[in-house]
């Protein structure tokens, strides 16, 4: 979304964005009120060889309080195509290599994307429900340095969806929905990938789409629709499709270990869904399990500290281990989050420090306490 | 697989080692394949793996690492 010069305009200068911006607190000058006042004043000028534009998290945590509704993300995004024409690019982490994967992707691979869909559950090749398994097969194999198995979240995910009765299609053409190409502004790959998507649901002939990643959710939402209007399927994240189906499902749970544990909201399910419930109404599924809500919870919960594999910096990594403290200082001895994204950073930060908790997805937290 | 596959292979070769084999086949004279593309780097284990997925993306069809 372009926002219109009056759209902007009617931004009252009130610094709310800036004081609520978990990376303005310590990036020294970032502020994105100061960056939507140096754009209005030269649409052109050096905010495209800023670094700034490229420190933003896109959290939404600006937007979602600005008094006048001004999507502050939306809006540098806008930018960070243009600043890449310029030669001013982001800092990828991990080598730029999930954004090489996400382009060989777009240019089209033979992938073996359903193998781990095989093993775990039952699955078909067309029906009306698709679930979107988004890029966790990639991370699993990333990750593996952290000690993660990413590819369980998938698998669990399965699991519980075949425990309500339904089969969905995984694919093997799937690809990545575009949210991080999107979001470090390389919109040609975002768009390339955005319509392979399509297709491959159509070929589906999916009614439902289940998304397994609130990347994928708010990229279709938010992105998909606004590039291919009303998208003729329905789409659900699997927590609010868990929510709706698990309580009448012939499944029991059972606390193996009563505790207590928190849920880390992530951005894109959070902020840019409104979907804070569903996950809640989950974990309360699972007697002897008290969850204890962090002091920033729902609306006002602290992003995970990098998005889109770009700009890994101290900032993030302070971020992340104020979640850490915040977290056992709520007395809960695991993080339950829904966000794959956010399961990797908590955890590197935890990496070689003191801090004792788990984290761990929503998917496998319930598919563990199955009675 | 076609019998006449020709696949173009990128090899990353270390200074020390194996780009000093390479390069002691050359003076000698050594036939080998062309289908490989030799990168020297002054060691292996500064290759990350984004420079091997570069090389699938940019179109190679494997891709030899030899330190
Ligand atoms: S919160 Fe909204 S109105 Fe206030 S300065 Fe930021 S963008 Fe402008
Ligand atoms: S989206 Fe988040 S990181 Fe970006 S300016 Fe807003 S609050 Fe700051």
């Amino acid at each position: 979304m372009q926002l219109s010069k009056q759209q902007i305009d009617y931004c009252m200068e009130c610094g709310v964005c800036t004081g609520s911006c978990p990376v303005a607190m310590e990036l020294e000058g970032f502020s994105p009120r100061g960056m939507i006042k140096r754009t209005l004043g030269e649409p052109d000028g050096n905010i495209l060889q800023s670094r700034d534009i490229w420190a933003c998290l896109s959290c939404s945590r600006c937007s979602d309080r600005c008094p006048v509704g001004i999507d502050f993300p939306r809006f540098i995004r806008t930018y960070r195509n243009k600043a890449r024409q310029k030669g001013n690019l982001p800092k990828f982490s991990h080598h730029g290599q999930f954004h090489t994967i996400t382009a060989i992707q777009a240019k089209g691979v033979k992938q073996d994307r359903i193998g781990w869909a095989k093993k775990a559950g039952k699955i078909c090749e067309k029906g009306d429900y698709f679930y979107f398994t988004g890029c966790i097969t990639y991370y699993d194999v990333g990750f593996k340095y952290l000690d993660l198995n990413m590819i369980q979240s998938a698998e669990n995910n399965l699991l519980l969806l075949n425990k309500t009765g339904i089969e969905p299609v995984v694919s093997n053409d799937e690809c990545c929905c575009g949210h991080d190409a999107f979001w470090s502004g390389d919109d040609d790959t975002f768009s390339t990938l955005a319509e392979k998507n399509m297709k491959t649901i159509a070929a589906a002939g999916a009614k439902t789409v289940i998304f397994g990643c609130p990347e994928g959710y708010s990229m279709f939402r938010e992105a998909y629709t606004e590039k291919f209007g009303s998208l003729p399927f329905e789409i659900i994240h699997i927590t609010e499709f868990l929510a709706r189906e698990l309580p009448n499902a012939d499944v029991s749970f059972k606390s193996k270990v009563k505790k207590t544990v928190t849920f880390q909201d992530p951005c894109r399910l959070g902020r840019r869904s409104g979907i804070y419930d569903a996950p809640r109404d989950l974990i309360s599924l699972v007697p002897g399990t008290d969850l204890a809500e962090m002091e920033h919870n729902r609306e006002n919960a602290i992003c995970c500290g990098t998005t889109a594999w770009m700009e890994c910096s101290s900032c993030s990594k302070s971020m992340q281990k104020d979640r850490l403290k915040e977290a056992e200082a709520a007395g809960a001895r695991m993080i339950i989050t829904a966000c794959p994204k956010c399961q990797i950073h908590l955890t590197c930060a935890k990496k070689n420090t003191d801090h004792n908790i788990d984290i761990m997805d929503l998917g496998s937290f319930l598919a563990e306490n199955i009675d | 697989m076609s019998k006449d596959f020709n696949p173009r292979i990128l090899t990353f070769a270390c200074n020390w080692c194996s780009y000093a084999a390479a390069d002691l086949a050359g003076v000698s004279r050594f036939q080998y394949p062309p289908n490989m593309r030799i990168i020297r780097v002054m060691c292996s284990g500064g290759i990350n793996p984004n420079y091997i997925l570069k090389a699938f993306e940019k179109g190679a069809d494997g891709v030899l690492i030899s330190g």
